[in-house]
């Protein structure tokens, strides 16, 4: 049975739901969710408001097969004011299904700073006033020693202070240094007073179908470990990306000014690895360990008097806080990370709105008089870290309305053509060209993840152009990750969950799908998630780059904004026929 | 000679629970870690350091020292216990006996969980923290 747990934070009532047939339906995840939350995210609906909701959910593989480690959370962007959805490893989704909760939904407002408990049946709010104005990490350490009488593993879901300045770039923290990061999740919990999730539990669902089952795992967990393809995530990581991209012009560089970054190696994935690089570690249930962790020793008393800093870092960090903002050395880059990460902003949301005020700063659209006397320079890592320290703070007008995002940013003081957002959200780090663009805008979350448009871009490096092909096999992968994301599973297991894996899995927990039904599904989520952009607003036909983007060299030339609206079009033209699928089912 | 489970490694952990979930799927057909006869542990605040705890294989267990029905009692491979499921009373006393705080505590059935040191955990670890190692 898969049940939805429903939480009103304004009255306190729980409630209860068999939610079976929207799994058997929509498989589960994302899914699920965009199924559950269709009806209540209008147009008219304030992200901050008591009736909106914040929605968890697992997919019907975690718990059984590995690197199916993913939460995903689903909520109206209070950056967009579009469907809001993002994903996080961590332990939360072991803790979920331990709790047997396998959907969670979260409305209301609670009078006060709360925490949400969550210990299998036992469901509490905590209040926490106390907490609040911690940063996440602190939250995550006094809340672990606190609830350290729990029996299971807990896993521990918090906003840092960002969230509670409602910054809609603000992240959820998921343990160590996991994120729901993207589209503002972070504000929506903090415009609950909600500061953190605890969530554990002592269920152990049986399984059925043993033999089977432990076959598949093995032929599975055997090709997780061997294969070079998951491998890569654990040697170096994403960062391995860092060198090469600069290399093909795809690293952006100085706010998106070019895709080569002159300083790539000393921030790269070898670079971190050789004189930072702490450990990896993992996921629950997921044998890939693909989070690096650095560690930053520093002298802040003579003679011998040091300090540690321990933190992750990934590709898409090193671009937005690093290339993007010419930061060339990985210590300085580390410290920057940190900082954000006690705050809790969405690490590429920040590092594009800070290329954005560097740029505006030099084009003379702001002034010392709005930055407080701070001059804004690409590479000075020792001004930055001040000017986060003023957002922080919130210093002055200027400061706050930094951490509302560029797109607010730029319409209020200027520069929206250097403003690197798609759909309002802050660019991911690739500018391989018009597949990794065309992606951002057109994609259900407007992320990288959408249908990797910067991974056909370097299939197409010196290649003429296929307009019609390259946007099919984008919409291909498009359409595929509605499963993925419905079983949430962690995308550098994807070469390993082939949809033929994909169903053997499925068929062994119980489902009954072929191929062409699995299709059917993914079409009808891609579409049904379309309806709901399209009804908060997003429409295909307003589709623009940031001008910025159409001089600049990326790693296939230069970009044509023919070539991108006849990209927008075709893709929207192929959204048609899931959209008409989708008002079928539903 | 049998063999008995060790921690070889335990820098080496990256935290990833799978010899926790294999411990649980294959000794108990469920899915997730609480079944598991071994725990890995992280503790609050120190990213990415774990303890790894297993049944350290005594031949004189304190554990099964402390019951007072003999349910726990030395396995008949000599080192470690097993447990004879009708005589526990659920008193707890062997898992708080047990100083290397190594035994387990089944919540839903309210029983120790005895490590059988059949060396499953060890071969789904990725990293090599776990071996089997030659009882003396
Ligand atoms: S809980 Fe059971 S096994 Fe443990 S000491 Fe008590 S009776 Fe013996
Ligand atoms: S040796 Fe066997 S029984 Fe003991 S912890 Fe490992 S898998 Fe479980
Ligand atoms: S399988 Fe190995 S690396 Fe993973 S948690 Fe267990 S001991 Fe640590």
């Amino acid at each position: 049975m898969y049940r939805m747990l429903s939480i009103d934070l304004s009255s306190g009532k729980i409630e209860e739901r068999d939610i079976s047939d929207i799994f058997k339906k929509f498989i589960g995840g994302s899914g699920v969710l965009t199924y559950l939350a269709a009806q209540e995210l209008t147009k008219e609906l304030d992200p901050f408001s008591e009736r909106a909701p914040i929605y968890f959910a697992l997919g019907p593989l975690n718990g059984y097969f590995p690197s199916m480690s993913k939460t995903v959370a689903l909520f109206k962007s209070p950056l967009t004011g579009d469907l809001g959805e993002s994903h996080a490893g961590g332990r939360m989704s072991l803790a979920m299904l331990s709790a047997n909760v396998h959907v969670l939904r979260i409305v209301g407002k609670a009078s006060q700073p709360v925490y949400l408990s969550i210990d299998g049946d036992r469901v509490a709010m905590i209040p926490c006033s106390s907490l609040w104005g911690r940063s996440a990490l602190a939250t995550e350490r006094i809340l672990r020693e606190k609830e350290d009488h729990r029996k299971g593993k807990k896993s521990i879901v918090r906003i840092g202070p960002a969230g509670e300045r409602l910054s809609p770039i603000a992240c959820v923290t998921v343990d160590s240094s996991r994120h729901f990061g993207r589209l503002g999740l972070g504000a929506v919990m903090g415009s609950k007073n909600l500061k953190a999730i605890v969530i554990s539990g002592s269920e152990c669902p049986k399984i059925e179908n043993k033999k089977a089952y432990q076959e598949l795992y093995d032929r599975i967990f055997k090709e997780l470990i061997e294969s070079e393809n998951t491998y890569k995530y654990r040697d170096l990581g994403t960062a391995a990306n860092v060198v090469p991209l600069s290399k093909i012009m795809g690293l952006p560089t100085r706010n998106f000014s070019q895709g080569f970054f002159e300083s790539a190696h000393t921030i790269s994935g070898e670079y971190f690895a050789d004189h930072l690089l702490a450990q990896q570690i993992s996921c629950a249930h997921c044998p890939i360990g693909c989070i690096h962790m650095g560690v930053f020793r520093e002298l802040f008393a003579d003679p011998h008097m040091y300090k540690t800093l321990k933190t992750s870092y990934d590709h898409e960090l090193i671009y937005s806080l690093g290339s993007n903002l010419s930061i060339a050395k990985a210590e300085e880059l580390l410290k920057i990370i940190h900082f954000v990460e006690r705050q809790g902003w969405d690490a590429i949301s920040i590092g594009v709105v800070l290329a954005w005020a560097t740029e505006a700063f030099q084009r003379g659209l702001i002034t010392l008089e709005e930055t407080a006397g701070l001059a804004l320079n690409f590479g000075d890592a020792e001004t930055y870290l001040k000017v986060l320290e003023n957002i922080a703070i919130e210093r002055n007008e200027f400061y706050k309305d930094l951490e509302k995002g560029v797109a607010y940013c730029a319409k209020k003081y200027g520069g929206e053509e250097f403003a690197i957002c798609f759909n309002k959200n802050e660019a991911p780090g690739y500018m391989t060209g018009p597949d990794a663009f065309v992606g951002y805008a057109v994609g259900v979350r407007h992320s990288h993840l959408d249908c990797a448009g910067y991974s056909f871009d370097q299939k197409y490096l010196g290649r003429a152009e296929d307009v019609e092909k390259e946007v099919k096999a984008m919409y291909e992968e498009a359409v595929w990750r509605m499963i993925t994301n419905s079983l949430v599973m962690c995308l550098f297991a994807r070469g390993v969950y082939t949809p033929k894996t994909v169903l053997e899995c499925l068929n062994v927990v119980g489902y009954n799908l072929d191929e062409q039904s699995l299709d059917r599904v993914a079409h009808t989520i891609h579409g049904m998630k379309y309806i709901i952009k399209e009804k908060l607003g997003f429409d295909f036909a307003k589709l623009n780059l940031p001008k910025k983007l159409l001089t600049v060299y990326t790693s296939r030339g230069k970009m044509n904004e023919d070539s991108f609206k006849k990209r927008v079009e075709f893709y929207s033209k192929l959204v048609e026929e899931d959209k008409e699928l989708a008002l079928r089912a539903v | 000679m049998a063999k008995k489970l060790t921690v070889k490694d335990r820098e080496r952990c990256i935290g990833c629970y799978c010899c926790m979930f294999a411990c649980t799927r294959v000794w108990y057909g469920a899915l997730g870690i609480e079944k598991s006869a071994m725990r890995v542990k992280n503790y609050p605040g120190v990213e990415g350091a774990f303890s790894v705890r297993v049944c350290q294989a005594c031949k004189q267990p304190e554990c099964a020292a402390a019951c007072p029905t003999g349910a726990l009692r030395l396995a008949k491979r000599g080192f470690g216990v097993e447990l004879v499921r009708e005589l526990c009373t659920h008193c707890r006393k062997c898992v708080r006996a047990c100083a290397a705080n190594a035994l387990q505590w089944d919540e839903q059935l309210q029983i120790p969980i005895a490590c059988r040191h059949c060396g499953i955990c060890v071969r789904y670890c990725p990293t090599n923290v776990l071996t089997m190692q030659e009882v003396v």
